[in-house]
């Protein structure tokens, strides 16, 4: 059974050695709506989540809405362990995998076998598990020959097919996702998005952050806004 | 006490595999169109051998048949050392990609430095090998000793890059410090000359922490048992270290994703 429990979770954004504070400081309160406070003399820090409360159990499917910097990556990395938070309890039980940033791991100098490989190793997989997913991933990317070439020769178009084919090899429990769906030509997107809906419906807790109100309505069950930090649940009927 | 510390090492040897794994694939990409390859590196430190041997011995009023050996392996070893120490600062820095996005354990970025590093050293064992033959050192039980001292090296450069490497992606000013610092401290440790030719004075290169490091190998190869406070030493900074080493990332680990 896959659960996600936030308790009361308050998580602050250092950013370390910042000149001009003052100024910085007002442009950013203005441009990204998070909530500044001065931590130490050098030291400012952005309260990305402030009390945040939900939680989540099998078979939710969570849509995250709020404008740039209102902390929505923030949110899908506290859940995946990786922003550990100030105050508060973040539990988690599941496997995760976030599709956030792709290509992790990768080194274009080497080839596109040797590239899945290495991803693999970093999402958590076994040299077994991955040699078994080979054929699946050679398939999706249609790449054929080019994996055998070092990904430096690839175009962008390719290396984002090879990632993000890395990326949904594995099935995880926990799915966290942040808008991912606009890469590739049209045919490319098209199969991405097929790729996606299986491992959504597979998927035990589904979160996706996105501007897109048409995908999070076809994808999601409850609709998360978060404004400075912030959470609210709105109902879906609402959205 | 340290729990946090202590499961992100025990999940960090569990990833031992895929650290040496990776090692050996950075090592395959930095010399992918290059002809020789890796064995780059054995040529670069044969080269520095033969002319810092030649050139030192002659300096020193040395004995060939004894400085060059006793150079060799005190250049590899050095190596090791600097490579490590040099690279440390940016090892978290280097991985941010992975750091923001996976929930990898902490140990496992100093882990594929050492790696790596280790992988740089077992070609340079080849120079030490060829030496070794043109030189031979007298055998003994001294020899067996060469592999713990290699663990201490080892086990201490482990926790310098774990430490080293927090700093460095808390303080930016740590790396260029270091690379200021990594040629003077060449000289000051005793890879060219060693602790006892310093007679009295020797007690100055024991304040070196290298020194330890250098002589925990150089000397058993060279069919030479160590003095017992130079394993005291060793052992010390191995405790020590690991100690402080557990300490920084029970206290720091929360903050490693926002400093890189």
């Amino acid at each position: 059974m896959a659960h996600i429990v936030f308790d009361n979770v308050t998580l602050q954004y250092p950013i370390y050695n910042s000149k001009n504070m003052s100024l910085r400081n007002q442009l950013a309160r203005i441009g990204t709506g998070g909530t500044l406070s001065q931590e130490s003399s050098d030291i400012v820090a952005v309260t990305a989540l402030n009390q945040v409360n939900f939680e989540l159990r099998d078979g939710d499917a969570i849509g995250l809405v709020g404008h740039n910097g209102a902390g929505k990556t923030t949110l899908l990395r506290a859940m995946a362990g990786i922003y550990k938070p100030i105050a508060g309890k973040v539990s988690i039980e599941g496997s995760t995998s976030t599709i956030i940033d792709l290509g992790a791991g990768m080194d274009p100098e080497l080839s596109g076998y040797e590239n899945i490989l290495r991803m693999g190793l970093m999402l958590g997989s076994s040299r077994q598990q991955m040699d078994a997913r080979t054929e699946d991933i050679e398939r999706f990317t249609e790449l054929g020959d080019f994996l055998k070439v070092p990904v430096r020769t690839y175009s962008s178009g390719m290396v984002m097919r090879l990632m993000f084919a890395v990326a949904t090899s594995v099935q995880p429990e926990i799915l966290l996702i942040d808008e991912m769906f606009s890469t590739g030509d049209a045919e490319f997107q098209k199969k991405a998005r097929s790729r996606m809906a299986d491992l959504i419906d597979a998927a035990k807790i589904f979160v996706f952050a996105s501007h897109d109100p048409e995908l999070i309505r076809q994808f999601c069950k409850r609709v998360f806004r978060l404004e400075h930090g912030n959470l609210s649940e709105i109902a879906m009927t609402w959205f | 006490m340290f729990s946090y510390a202590i499961s992100d090492l025990r999940r960090t040897l569990a990833m031992l595999p895929v650290a040496f794994y990776f090692a050996r694939s950075d090592l395959k990409a930095r010399y992918q169109r290059s002809v020789l390859g890796p064995l780059w590196l054995v040529f670069g430190t044969a080269i520095g051998v033969t002319g810092l041997g030649l050139l030192w011995s002659v300096l020193l009023h040395s004995n060939r048949a004894q400085f060059i050996p006793s150079l060799t392996v005190g250049l590899v070893v050095w190596q090791f050392i600097s490579g490590t120490v040099t690279e440390s600062s940016r090892t978290f820095i280097n991985n941010w990609l992975l750091i923001r996005n996976l929930s990898i354990p902490f140990g496992f970025y100093p882990t594929q430095l050492i790696m790596r590093q280790l992988v740089n050293f077992a070609h340079n064992a080849l120079v030490i090998l060829v030496v070794l033959l043109i030189y031979p050192p007298p055998l003994g039980l001294a020899q067996l000793l060469v592999l713990p001292g290699l663990l201490l090296v080892v086990g201490n450069l482990w926790w310098v890059a774990l430490v080293l490497g927090m700093m460095g992606a808390r303080f930016r000013d740590l790396e260029p410090l270091i690379g200021a610092f990594m040629p003077l401290l060449f000289f000051l440790s005793p890879v060219i000359y060693r602790p006892d030719q310093l007679g009295i004075k020797s007690v100055l290169a024991w304040v070196n922490p290298f020194s330890y490091l250098i002589t925990v190998v150089r000397d058993p190869v060279q069919g030479v048992v160590p003095a017992a406070f130079v394993y005291a030493g060793a052992l010390g900074m191995l405790a020590g270290g690991w100690l402080f080493a557990l300490w920084l990332l029970q206290g720091r680990h929360k903050r490693i994703a926002f400093w890189v």
